[in-house]
């Protein structure tokens, strides 16, 4: 029985299958190790794809890639229990920027290329172990009794991470570095409905982002996406800030899903679905120190590619470019210990110059800020500026009045909303 | 010695059964399959008696393709090869029909088995008929319920236990013959990765080009169960109420409002 392959992956997330596909279409021998029943099955994210990165990496993607809908608005809303102010962006012309799917069916198609291009792809296989040499190179990996031998190994087992935490490449994920994620998915009978109540054209996609209320004012935000006839509605909480909710985190989503603003917009959908996943928040500084090693290649969010910008999570459009890295550097490298190439390809990629970018923004996004003064000021000022009393309002009086109010000084905001912006 | 094990590849959380309200029957479309809980003491039961007395065990099911998962894994047990017979004229079947097909692909494609082996019965119907009915079709004597089995010459002796009376009961029946495993007797083993990265070069698919049955005789059309009618229970509306607070004090309330509903 063949128990040696050219490259191992583990993971049948879209950084694993994005690798296996290229290295599979190149030739070689792959093996793909996921633990869920079939790829796609043990993920969760919020629904948008951005599409730039794609097209340089998995142009594939265009053909017959599932895109439920490309987004046509973006909505950011600051929200309290009384009131909602919402900015809403859309272009007069559609653009196919980004697109609303469920990673779900985005992963079954990539594991679908991947399996045609040859890649074998075993499911409901825990991967226990990453295996070394004496020399310390890694030269497969080990499940349950079983082990099984590659030239190389592409770890793209997700945020968690626990291979690498066990070959002692990265230390235990501190709760600094993630959020939590909980999400619905709501099923409306008649697609229309759900267009008409979004103010969207057939096939036209939202993203609309929250902040405020959904997390009770602490660092995260909430979220709503259009699936074809469903939307996916939902709440990230940094793992800090776990402790000062007072819901529980597999409550926010539907405690979100019954705000009187949110409940009439989904009324009659029905639930049809119900996760929860970890994100990492810290990007890069979360990073191992490494992303190459003797025979081992790390991507996607193990490697902690993600972009936490505000209230959006961007981590899909990495996983799939630091896939296809990892299987030009293989391919390129020839040898096992020749990969440091990948470090080199990142680093002069838009993967660890964007992320590099935001390097801090966890820090200044997990501050008090963004997540409660913004929303409370904002919806007291519009409430103060909207609303006819004894005296007229403009917008000065009614900042002034705003301010009065709360124990927020104009400095204050003026300087916090700046680095605010500079990350939201 | 050919050990034969017939394994369902079933809807697997009774949470995932839908019924069809226009047909009344059940929804397989879009619900993932995996093998049928019992069906994995039958596998087991198999496999010990291949290791003991040498041989092959041959698991058989019949499924639409989405049921291959289902034998990759009894394969990454150890079962030796699987044959899946799976055609759209084999769609609709009651049990009668299924144990038919399987009874066709038994003497087709494994004309000298030594013995067949059963689950108790399947958890998305549970009629517990087709072991039954495969045996009769095939002619062969039958034993449900059986905890463990030798095989002497070319005879098999079994034993059943009889939880109410608990006594055991021993029977000896010729060779070929169909015994079903009693339901969470075994310890089904673990699956192996080795073994499951080759698992697809072991499964083969019988259609009905291959088995060349009576299409009258199979799928809906060879079924002589009809869903006369149905009757569903009605979910009573859900009262919403949440006993928040300290825990003992709410299980409290909560153990006195299921009283005063009669529910305890
Ligand atoms: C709530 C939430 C919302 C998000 N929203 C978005 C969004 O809108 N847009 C966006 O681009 N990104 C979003 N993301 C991020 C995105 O989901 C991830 O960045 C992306 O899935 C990372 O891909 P990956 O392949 O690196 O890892 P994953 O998709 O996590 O895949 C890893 C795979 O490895 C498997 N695995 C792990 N350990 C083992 C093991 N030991 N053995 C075998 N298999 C194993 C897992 O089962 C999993 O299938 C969101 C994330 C969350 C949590
Ligand atoms: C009144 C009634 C109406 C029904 N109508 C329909 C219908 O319209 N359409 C429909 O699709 N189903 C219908 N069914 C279900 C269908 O009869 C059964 O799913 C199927 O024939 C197997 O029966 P079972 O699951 O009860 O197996 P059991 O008899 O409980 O299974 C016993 C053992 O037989 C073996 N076995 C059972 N099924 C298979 C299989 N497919 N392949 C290999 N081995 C197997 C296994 O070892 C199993 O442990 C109906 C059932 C009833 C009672």
């Amino acid at each position: 029985m063949s128990s040696k392959f050219d490259v191992i992956v583990v993971g049948a997330g879209p950084a694993g299958l994005a690798a296996a596909y290229k290295l599979a279409s190149a030739g070689f021998k792959v093996l793909v190790l996921e633990r869920g029943r079939e790829p796609g099955s043990k993920q969760v994210y919020g629904g948008r794809i951005y599409a730039y990165w794609l097209d340089k990496y998995l142009p594939e993607f265009r053909k017959d890639a599932p895109t439920d809908r490309w987004v046509r608005k973006e909505r950011v809303s600051l929200m309290t229990d009384e009131s909602v102010t919402t900015i809403e962006f859309e272009v007069v012309k559609p653009e196919k920027t980004s697109f609303v799917t469920s990673l779900y069916s985005f992963t079954s198609w990539l594991g679908k290329l991947a399996a045609s291009a040859g890649a074998k792809i075993v499911t409901e296989v825990v991967v226990d172990e990453l295996l070394r040499d004496e020399k310390g190179r890694f030269i497969g990996v080990r499940s349950g009794q079983d082990k099984v031998y590659a030239d190389y190994i592409i770890d793209a087992e997700g945020v968690n991470r626990l291979l690498l935490e066990r070959a002692g490449i990265v230390p235990r994920l501190k709760p600094e570095l993630v959020a939590v994620g909980a999400k619905e998915v709501l099923k409306f009978d008649n697609r229309k409905i759900m267009e008409d109540r979004l103010g969207l054209s057939e096939d036209e996609g939202l993203a609309w982002a929250f902040a405020g209320w959904p997390t009770e004012y602490l660092p995260g935000g909430g979220f709503l996406y259009t699936y074809r006839d469903s939307v996916a509605l939902g709440v990230v909480v940094y793992l800090t800030a776990w402790r000062q909710l007072v819901t529980p985190v597999y409550d926010l989503a539907e405690r979100l899903r019954t705000h009187p603003y949110i409940a009439r917009l989904v009324a009659g959908a029905s639930l049809q679905e119900y996760s929860a996943h970890l994100t990492p928040v810290a990007g890069i500084s979360m990073a191992p120190p490494r992303f190459s090693y003797d025979g081992l290649l790390i991507a996607g969010d193990a490697a902690g590619f993600l972009m936490h910008a505000g209230v959006l999570i961007r981590g899909v459009d990495f996983a799939v470019a630091s896939g296809v890295l990892a299987a030009e550097a293989i391919k390129e490298a020839g040898r096992p210990d020749a990969l440091s190439r990948y470090d080199d390809k990142l680093k002069s990629s838009f993967i660890i110059r964007d992320l590099a970018a935001f390097r801090n923004a966890d820090k200044v996004l997990s501050g008090q800020f963004a997540f409660n003064d913004l929303p409370k000021l904002v919806n007291a000022l519009m409430r103060n500026y909207f609303t006819i009393e004894d005296r007229p309002p403009t917008i000065a009086s009614a900042l002034k009045t705003t301010l009065g109010e709360s124990n927020v000084s104009l400095t204050k905001v003026l300087i916090n909303m700046m680095y605010a912006l500079a990350y939201l | 010695m050919k050990f034969v094990v017939l394994t369902k590849a079933a809807v697997p959380l009774s949470s995932a059964i839908r019924i069809d309200p226009k047909t009344g029957t059940l929804i397989r479309e879009g619900v993932p399959l995996s093998v049928n809980q019992w069906d994995r003491d039958a596998v087991e039961f198999a496999l010990k008696l291949r290791d003991k007395y040498g041989g092959e065990v041959i698991a058989i099911s019949m499924a639409p393709p989405s049921g291959i998962p289902a034998l990759e894994s009894l394969i990454g047990m150890g079962v030796d090869r699987a044959i899946l017979a799976t055609d759209r004229a084999f769609a609709g079947a009651d049990t009668w029909a299924t144990s038919f097909v399987l009874a066709k692909t038994i003497e087709k494609y494994v004309p000298d088995y030594t013995l067949v082996i059963a689950g108790e019965e399947t958890i998305d119907s549970t009629t517990a008929h087709v072991g039954a009915q495969v045996a009769s079709h095939l002619n062969i004597p039958y034993v449900y319920y059986v905890y463990d089995a030798e095989i002497h010459g070319n005879k098999v002796r079994v034993r059943r236990f009889l939880e109410d009376e608990g006594v055991d009961e021993f029977y000896e029946m010729d060779l070929p013959a169909l015994i079903s495993v009693a339901k969470g007797t075994q310890m089904p083993r673990e699956i192996s990765l080795l073994r499951k990265i080759n698992a697809r070069d072991r499964i083969m698919q019988a259609t009905n080009k291959e088995l060349g049955l009576d299409p009258e005789c199979v799928g809906l059309k060879g079924s002589p169960t009809f869903v006369a009618g149905q009757t569903g229970a009605t979910f009573p509306p859900r009262k919403r109420k949440i006993f928040a607070g300290d825990p003992r004090e709410s299980v409290k309330a909560l153990v006195e409002e299921l009283k005063k509903e009669g529910l305890l």
